[in-house]
């Protein structure tokens, strides 16, 4: 009898761990595992900024333990010397020590790693590369580039806020202008505020800034500069660029204003946040980190494949909807014209001050 | 008007008490360079504060019923921990430059070389990262006063009531409290330098310790409390610095703050009134730096500074321009007092 109960009692206790096991929080997963033998499988070497950004940083790790906690695999983050300041030799450096403590998928995150990923892929070309926001190396055929279509969901976010009735837009941005991703967000946001404004016959004004950005980092100047924004009539600013969020979330925040979150849901950070466009990293990373492990890798290995809509790898959050008047619904809508091509978006990389030059009908760009 | 004023003030403030913390360290003898180091450890402390206090949940009731006493008493509790820890951290400094004689210059470029890594180890084994942020919410949220909060600006478009007058805005709207805590602070340990008895026997110590030795004044204590009253000063600065400026998150920099406010204490004479003229000097540059585009003096519409077309990088450099060529002219008039940065030493005459 004993034995039965005791058998009940560890089935009874199994019962919520497999549930558990289902839908797992990735921030319950570790950030650090020790291996028993030293050796860690997948490693993931971070672009500027903090691994929690909340953002890019995080969002890509997410998707690398995601798919080792559920394999059984060991995992290891390397963050490259310098910080912010980091060189190639830096970024190299970190890919090496993940190569040699026996990495066999190395997740490298950002477009600026890849002149340092270059050289490492060559010198190891037993092991695996996943290259996000990134592209293909002639002759590298163990690197994967992976890069997404920002424009669209930028376009999404843009065509949201506006149809919602916001009309004076602001656009942060990070990497000093010169960062494809956030040229593309950007470019895309402005487009989709055109399309909607032209929809509801109104004009829009968005001020277009990469100032204070070029490190993806928090800073007073930045606060300040957006507490200027909205002290002077803006009302919702898209803060692109990982940490940048918190002095933008913090001026909106001050102000009673609003923000676009970027790459991952953001309205967990902040109330002030109405949506977020964002971009599948999560699940980009656990699908190609999944390919090497399942011997595919061969299909992506070499190439440079760019995630969208297609592949539902970019778009709005649709379970934390914070928009008033603009609909789900309508959302959903806009997504299958641009899958079916019916609305075509520009996805250029318009870098600096490029964004002043374009010609608008009803948006009229503030470049600053 | 009202945002380059009250934006000014956000700046201005730790800039104001860090210098007061840098004169009654060397009012009473000792070179306190460590002003940078012990900021980065009082906004670290008093981050941290914040943050457990939130995972504890103490003032939560205070935040869900916008209790504005509660979560104001919240925010002065960690400005005082940060004060408490910061004169910890800087007897440091005093141990060594009293009691071991120590050069106090290198004792105090010693704390800025530690306190960053320090505080940078901390937040990495607290946060696994290099920022250590608030548990939740924003600091704008939890802690700062809104018109709304009166009842005015409530609401968009018709439907929003009046917003607050020009003196409203200016020192209620958008405004943390503890900058007013500062500035009472400010104000009392000035007078308290200047019209008693304390003040006349630290600044004796900082001027001729011999003849204060001489009539009795422990010179050794004197010292003890003013690198620690200086620390504490220069701890709820940091913290304030934090508050204001970074939306309450720690990451092992004020971003040159320390150095910045004893610039403003050479600017200021060592004397309260000018440093706080100096410090509102400063803190206009740097609000005009950050936020030339969108201000607008006399309230017509147009943003007479974009209109220049001025590169926005002279706008930046505007702040530390300032005060070389402020220096330059001021340096020679100035005067430090006399005994500091010189160890004490009965024997000397």
């Amino acid at each position: 009898m004993k034995k039965f109960l005791a058998l009940f009692l560890v089935l009874a206790l199994m019962v919520p761990c497999f549930a558990m096991a289902e839908a797992v929080n990735p921030d319950d997963i570790a950030d650090t595992v020790t291996s028993a033998d030293g050796k860690y499988e997948i490693a993931f070497v971070t672009d500027v900024g903090q691994l929690k950004d909340k953002s890019f940083n995080q969002g890509t790790w997410n998707g690398v333990k995601a798919y080792a906690a559920a394999n059984g695999k060991t995992y290891k983050y390397y963050q490259p010397a310098n910080g912010d300041a980091a060189t190639d030799d830096d970024r190299y450096d970190a890919m090496k020590a993940a190569c040699e403590a026996g990495a066999k998928v190395v997740v490298c995150a950002g477009f600026m790693q890849g002149t340092a990923l270059a050289q490492a892929a060559a010198e190891y070309p037993e092991v695996k590369f996943v290259f996000i926001d990134g592209w293909a190396f002639d002759g590298l055929n163990n690197v994967a580039g992976i890069a997404f279509k920002e424009e669209q969901c930028g376009y999404f976010a843009g065509y949201a806020v506006v149809m919602d009735g916001f009309t004076k837009l602001g656009f942060s941005g990070g990497g000093g202008g010169t960062n494809p991703a956030c040229a593309r967000y950007g470019y895309g946001f402005v487009q989709g505020a055109e399309a909607a404004a032209k929809v509801k016959g109104v004009d829009v004004e968005v001020r277009y800034s990469w100032q204070y950005g070029a490190a993806f980092s928090a800073s007073p100047e930045l606060q300040t500069m957006i507490s200027g924004w909205y002290e002077t009539g803006t009302e919702i600013v898209f803060a692109c660029g990982g940490s940048m969020f918190s002095s933008i979330a913090a001026a909106a925040s001050a102000n009673d204003a609003f923000v676009v979150g970027v790459d991952v849901d953001q309205s967990g950070e902040s109330e002030t946040v109405v949506t977020s466009a964002m971009k599948g990293l999560s699940a980009a990373t656990e699908w190609a980190v999944a390919k090497v492990f399942e011997g595919t890798f061969d299909e992506i290995g070499g190439k440079a494949t760019s995630l969208g809509v297609a592949e539902n790898a970019v778009g709005l959050p649709t379970e934390t909807w914070g928009l008033e008047t603009y609909t789900v619904a309508e959302y959903e809508q806009l997504f299958a014209d641009v899958l079916a091509g019916t609305v075509v978006i520009d996805g250029t990389d318009l870098f600096n001050d490029e964004i002043a030059k374009v010609e608008f009908e009803k948006v009229t760009v503030k470049y600053e | 008007m009202s945002f380059l004023i009250r934006q000014t003030l956000i700046y201005a403030i730790p800039l104001m008490i860090v210098a007061l913390a840098g004169v009654f360290a060397e009012r009473s003898g000792i070179i306190n360079l460590a002003l940078e180091g012990i900021m980065i450890f009082g906004a670290f402390i008093g981050v941290l504060f914040v943050r457990l206090v939130q995972q504890w949940g103490w003032f939560e009731a205070a935040y869900k019923a916008k209790d504005i006493l509660g979560l104001q008493s919240f925010v002065f509790l960690a400005m005082l921990a940060a004060g408490v820890l910061g004169a910890l951290f800087s007897m440091l400094l005093a141990f060594a430059a009293i009691n071991l004689k120590a050069d106090q210059t290198i004792g105090g470029t010693a704390l800025n070389l530690l306190a960053p890594a320090l505080v940078l180890f901390l937040i990495r084994l607290i946060a696994n990262q290099n920022t250590l942020q608030m548990a939740k919410g924003d600091s704008a949220s939890w802690f700062m006063l809104k018109e709304s909060m009166f009842g005015y600006g409530v609401g968009r478009g018709v439907n929003k009531t009046p917003s607050m007058g020009f003196l409203g805005q200016v020192f209620v709207n958008k405004v943390f409290p503890i900058t007013y805590v500062c500035i009472l602070i400010f104000v009392v340990l000035a007078i308290i330098l200047y019209k008693t008895k304390f003040g006349l026997r630290l600044r004796s110590c900082g001027e001729n310790p011999q003849a204060a030795d001489s009539l009795g004044i422990n010179v050794m204590r004197m010292r003890y409390i003013g690198v620690g009253i200086s620390g504490a000063l220069a701890g709820m600065g940091g913290f304030v610095y934090a508050m204001t400026t970074a939306n309450c998150s720690s990451d092992g920099t004020v971003a040159g703050f320390g150095f910045l406010a004893l610039a403003v204490m050479i600017f200021g004479n060592w004397k309260p009134l000018n440093i706080a003229g100096a410090a509102l000097l400063f803190g206009m540059f740097k609000c005009i730096a950050a936020s030339y585009t969108s201000l607008d003096i006399n309230g017509d519409g147009v943003y007479l500074l974009k209109n220049l077309g001025i590169n926005t990088n002279l706008y930046r450099l505007l702040p530390y321009l300032i005060t070389l060529v402020v220096l330059a002219f001021t340096s020679k008039s100035s005067r430090a007092p006399k005994a500091e940065g010189v160890p004490y030493d009965k024997g000397a005459r």
